[in-house]
């Protein structure tokens, strides 16, 4: 054991010499062919993994989604590939093993300008390329239908309930929509936040108390899909979950005349929602607390 | 300074310490229940029965306990002896450091460096402990549907506090054991600048982690532990339990940025510039920056949130006039900066022991210190991407998108750095080492699951579901955890004096990361296919992948146990370790193990950097033979606050 | 040997208490016991005859008559459902549900809640009336129904539950008078549901903390199947 007091020196030439030859060959080619391998098996998984997982489209902004998933990961399998391969050459290549340390230092290489430059360069690129695409799906969102169907979503401890202003405030607990028309959605909620998710057609709006705040999609698939609350919001998060129903035209219009199918129709009764703007849930309401 | 008496020291004065001899941790609680006793009476008599009355009896109580627990360790003496214009002597001083006190100086108002980082690595380790217990408790009950370990309510405060407790440890697991004990060391100082704080600090960590743990028994937090407004405005009295413990524990951060940022500012030795600084120290330092810049963010939103709860106010309440986007603005603000804060430490300790186990210097130190500036000057610039779906400022999500985006160049730099240094070097396959490629690995596969998110549509799929879970245990856990795991690995021996058992923390190590593939790669699966976070049930199609998630957790336990029970045993029963056992330059190594208490006999005089490996004259660039300062004349006992103090060097700092 | 010895400790001990603190976590938060409708006779109803479940439940203003107990559990002030709040009915069955409400109330401060939704001809029986909605300003509670996951057959059912006057007396059972509110639905394929209430009977933020967000009082499961 050598005495703890010093320091250890560094080592004389060595006992024996390394015996690694391959340490010193060329490694450029080796980590090429190994970066090709895992690049190839990264973009067969990018390619076929990811937007499976997430199934089925139902409007264009979920299939721009999932594509700009695959888009991603194509792009990042070879950078992923690149770290990964040469971290392995080195471990297959350079590695030095047992209790001792080496006994030979490395080449002193301080940096290298081309690499770094590239390197940068290169990051530098995929980030404007991901910023472009990201900027350009967005734009294709914003862009406003017109005449547009308008939901207001209501979200409250533990449930969605939605109304149509323009059909006198037919109100249900299940999400009607036709099939091929834009719909804008107008948020809020009635006391802590909530986030109104509508899985397959890839959209998510937070409900807050207080504002109202919108989202617009376009479904193009009929289908029952799900909405699921994405923003904690107290002990039954997990089950505040409904259904979207897209149908034809021709049967969203009757289940309107027909009040909402089972849900008895607001506009009998209750204060009708006024058509347009929709003021926020919590208008009027005074501060309220319970006695602690 | 008073070198000569560690060799050969009269016996210390008696009574030296005066109060100081007295107090401990035990006496710290035992004050702290009695004052939390005494004013939990007095608000309960007063004001349990008014809106908000338990609420106040609550904060009442706990920030009793926090000045009692405080008081009865004797954080206080020193600013009240000082007010009284008595100050410490040298014994004083010598015993406030843990002098001649054995195993007790851990349980004391310790200043020295080395004793806080060892109490800052046991505290880590259990708190890491507890985080973990919930994990499994987490996945036990998402074992199958339908919520069968306990109810809703319950698991929603075991998440909050699994999160919370976790985020504590990880921004305390470097920075605390590492950037107390090595970093002052690294730099050639005896001490820290200001070691009454940090043992402050340290112990203010520990006096918010009952407060925390006391809200399981308050009815629980609802909101997992970014306490979202309003929902946390609705929740139980344990909400008040967590808020008083971030403000507690923000404190605790700044008075650790505060002291490690000026220890490395101005204690460095002479000719230790800059450029010849060790990259752990810049990383340390940059972490502490953050911290001090992010950490009021949160403790302000909670004093709000405070008193929305306390007294009625309606900075987040929507029908009085506030917003909830206020909290969410001052939270993510921290939020942000603070995964930084975290990560930062972990990266710098692996760069720094990375040119040591590749017998290379490190592959643009200048290019390291880019990076990391580039991360800390982004982060603060990026923190409403967690807030694209909110509403808030819709307008603003393409910048903010931009601003995400781009912190993957400074973060791709830092592993260029690495993966450069590992470049033809002749790479030591021990423990440390590997376990930075376990991270390499890891922090690529969650860096580039962040790119995602930082895509605005894409986000608008991914927020708020299991997705963006599994990518922050990639990055936090797979990265910043495994770097910390590979630091303790590497600063083992020089804290303990024994060298880890690697045959059993690889097996622990290995069989933990095994685990953690299985467990969050099938939870990005989940997350893809629209399972939102934080839900204690879910529908049938997703219990495949909870399941396996679940297995995959228990294997992540038994790993992290084996490798807790490697360290232990070879803490007490471990082969003693040489000073340096890795060959390492930088000035840790250079002092004998174990460390004596003033650190150095004689400062040295620095005239290169530490990664001269296979440069000319390559070996560790203290003092070289005929350079050696003249031993320094025995001071005076008696000496002013600012000599007494390890800040003060008549060596001077390096500029 | 003694490295083997201190990590199969750890090990051992570590998961043992792990093992130990979640079991005693799940032991002390077991869900309250389920309360099985009762079947007797059938109904006729456009989609067939179907047998005809009922079941009896109230609201009252503490927790002494329900499932905490008679010492009212941990919070004897809080308002409660009872005698549980897990349900159990048959599917494909007719189910007639009456609650007795012995709380007051005020106004509800989200008037969709008032109207009745989902039940048998979209209506419900408030003491022998027959009611579309009832006034928002007298609401006690609600029993609001929805499905817990999207992929399950669909059922929402809202009902309120008009408060008792403040001043009304009270009996010998320390209750005053209730209303009596009976309802019934249709319920399908077998599931799993959740119902709470909506009215802001609780403590805190909005009034919907304390009961209203602790299982056990306002909320709870309706099991068909």
């Amino acid at each position: 054991m050598s005495d703890p007091t010093t320091v250890t020196p560094p080592p004389v030439p060595p006992a024996s010499p390394d015996p690694r030859e391959s340490r010193d060959r060329n490694p450029v080619g080796p980590i090429v062919l190994l970066w090709a391998g895992l690049t190839i098996v990264l973009e067969l998984f990018a390619i076929f993994v990811p937007a499976r997982v997430m199934g089925v489209a139902a409007s264009t902004n979920m299939a721009d989604i999932k594509r700009a998933v695959t888009v991603f990961s194509i792009a990042a399998a070879p950078v992923a590939a690149l770290v990964w391969s040469i971290a392995l050459y080195s471990l297959l290549r350079w590695r030095h093993r047992g209790p001792e340390p080496p006994t030979q230092d490395g080449p002193p290489i301080r940096g290298n300008t081309a690499v770094q430059t590239v390197w940068l360069l290169v990051s530098g690129g995929l980030c404007l390329f991901l910023l472009v695409w990201g900027l350009a799906a967005m734009q294709a969102t914003a862009s406003t239908a017109s005449n547009p169907l308008v939901v207001d979503v209501t979200g409250q401890q533990w449930l969605w309930t939605f109304s149509y202003p323009a059909a006198g405030g037919v109100s249900s607990n299940v999400l009607y929509l036709p099939v091929n028309r834009p719909v804008a959605f107008d948020v809020t909620s009635e006391d802590v936040v909530h986030s109104f998710w509508i899985v397959q057609m890839g959209i998510k709006i937070d409900a807050n108390p207080g504002e109202v705040t919108h989202i617009g999609v376009t479904p193009d698939r009929r289908g029952t899909f799900a909405v699921r609350c994405a923003e904690l919001c107290g002990i039954y998060h997990a089950y505040m979950q409904t259904q979207v129903r897209v149908v034809s035209d021709a049967a969203f219009r009757s289940w309107l005349r027909s009040g909402g199918g089972r849900v008895t129709s607001a506009a009998t009764h209750g204060t009708p929602q006024p058509a347009g703007a929709r003021a926020s849930a919590l208008g009027g309401l005074e501060l309220r607390r319970g006695n602690g | 300074m008073a070198e000569m008496t560690i060799a050969d020291a009269p016996a210390p004065a008696p009574a030296a310490g005066g109060i100081m001899r007295r107090l401990n941790v035990v006496t710290g609680l035992l004050a702290g229940l009695v004052l939390a006793g005494i004013g939990w009476a007095i608000s309960h008599a007063t004001l349990q029965n008014g809106t908000y009355g338990s609420d106040q009896v609550t904060c009442i109580t706990l920030v009793c306990w926090l000045v009692g627990f405080l008081a009865g360790i004797g954080a206080f003496v020193g600013p009240v002896r000082w007010l009284a214009g008595k100050d410490l002597t040298e014994d004083e001083r010598l015993f406030l450091a843990g002098k001649d006190q054995g195993v007790g100086r851990y349980f004391r108002f310790t200043t020295d460096h080395k004793v806080v980082g060892i109490q800052y690595l046991v505290v880590g380790m259990a708190l890491f402990f507890v985080g973990g217990m919930l994990a499994m408790m987490i996945r036990t009950d998402l074992l199958t549907p339908g919520s069968k370990l306990f109810g809703l309510q319950t698991y929603n405060s075991v998440v909050g506090l699994h999160g919370i407790i976790m985020i504590i440890a990880t921004i305390v697991m470097v920075t605390g054991p590492f950037g107390n004990f090595i970093m002052p060391l690294m730099i050639g100082a005896r001490g820290e600048a200001f070691p009454r704080l940090n043992a402050l600090s340290f112990w203010l960590l520990v006096s918010v982690v009952p407060v925390l743990l006391s809200a399981a028994f308050l009815g629980g937090i609802p909101t997992g532990w970014s306490a979202y407004a309003p929902l946390a405005d609705q929740a139980p009295p344990g909400q008040d339990a967590f808020l008083i413990t971030i403000i507690g524990f923000a404190v605790s951060v700044a008075l650790t940025g505060a002291n490690l940022t000026t220890t490395a500012v101005t204690m460095r030795t002479r000719g230790l510039t800059w450029s010849r600084t060790p990259i752990f120290v810049f990383g340390v330092v940059g972490s502490a920056v953050l911290g001090l810049v992010a950490f009021p963010m949160f403790m302000s939103s909670q004093i709000f949130q405070g008193l929305d709860r306390t007294v009625g106010t309606s900075f987040y309440n929507a029908a009085g006039g506030g917003s909830v986007w206020l909290y969410q603005n001052l939270f993510w603000l921290m939020g942000h900066p603070e995964v930084y804060v975290i990560l930062l430490p972990a990266f710098a300790a692996v760069l720094e022991l990375t040119p040591v186990f590749c017998r290379k210097p490190l592959f643009s130190f200048r290019g390291a210190i880019v990076g990391m500036a580039g991360i800390m000057g982004l982060s603060l610039l990026v923190w409403a991407h967690h807030m694209y779906v909110s509403g808030w400022a819709p307008d603003l999500n393409g910048s903010f998108m931009l601003t995400t985006e781009m912190i993957s160049v400074p973060t791709g730099l830092l592993i260029l750095v690495i993966i450069g240094t590992v470049w033809r070097g002749r790479v030591w396959t021990r423990l440390p080492m590997l376990a930075v490629y376990a991270m390499l690995w890891n922090f690529v596969i969650g860096g580039i699951t962040g790119v995602y998110l930082s895509d605005v549509p894409v986000d608008e799929a991914m927020h708020g579901s299991l997705f963006v879970t599994a990518h922050f245990h990639y990055t936090l856990m797979g990265g910043a955890l495994t770097g910390a795991i590979a630091a303790l690995t590497y600063w083992f021996p020089k804290m303990t004096g024994r060298m880890l058992n690697e045959k059993w923390a690889s097996i622990g190590f290995w069989t933990a990361q095994v685990g953690f593939q299985v467990t969050f790669l099938s939870m990005f699966a989940i997350g893809l296919a629209g399972l939102p976070r934080r839900v204690g049930d879910y529908p049938p199609q997703f219990a495949t992948g909870n399941a396996v998630a679940t297995y995959g957790a228990y294997v992540i336990m038994i790993g992290m146990l084996i490798y807790a029970g490697a360290l232990i045993t070879s803490w007490i029963y471990g082969v003693p370790a040489p000073a340096s056992p890795w060959g390492g330059k930088t000035l840790e190594w250079q002092v004998p193990t174990p460390v004596p208490l003033d650190n150095f006999e004689v400062l040295p005089v620095i005239t290169s950097d530490f990664y001269g490996y296979g440069e000319n004259g390559a070996g560790p660039p203290a003092v070289p033979p005929g350079r050696r300062e003249p031993a320094e004349p025995p001071e005076p006992v008696e000496e002013p606050v600012g000599a007494q103090s390890a800040a003060s060097q008549p060596e001077g700092s390096a500029q | 040997m003694r490295m083997w010895a201190g990590v199969a400790s750890a090990v051992v001990a570590g998961a043992a208490v792990v093992a130990l603190s979640g079991a005693l976590l799940s032991v002390t938060d077991q869900p309250p016991g389920q309360l099985r409708a009762s079947v007797r006779g059938y109904v006729l109803t456009p989609s067939g005859r179907l047998p005809h479940a009922f079941l009896s439940i109230a609201t009252y203003p503490d927790s002494l008559a329900g499932e905490h107990g008679h010492g009212g559990g941990p919070h004897p002030d809080w308002v409660s459902y009872g005698p549980t709040t897990n349900f159990e009915v048959p599917a494909h069955a007719v189910v007639t549900v009456t609650v007795r409400q012995y709380d007051t109330g005020g106004t509800i401060y989200n008037p969709y809640f008032a109207q009745v939704h989902g039940t048998l001809g979209g209506t419900a029986t408030v003491d022998g009336k027959t009611v579309t909605g009832i006034n928002p300003n007298t609401v006690g509670h609600t029993f609001t129904l929805h499905m817990f996951q999207a992929n399950q057959p669909a059922e929402f059912i809202s009902v309120p539950l008009p408060g008792v006057s403040a001043s009304a007396p009270n009996h010998a059972n320390g209750y005053p008078t209730p209303h009596v509110v009976t309802f019934s639905f249709v319920t399908a394929g077998p599931g799993r549901y959740v119902w709470n209430c909506e009215f802001p009977c609780g403590t805190g933020y909005e009034g919907f903390g304390g009961p209203m967000s602790t299982e056990g009082y306002m909320d709870g499961t309706l099991t068909v199947g």
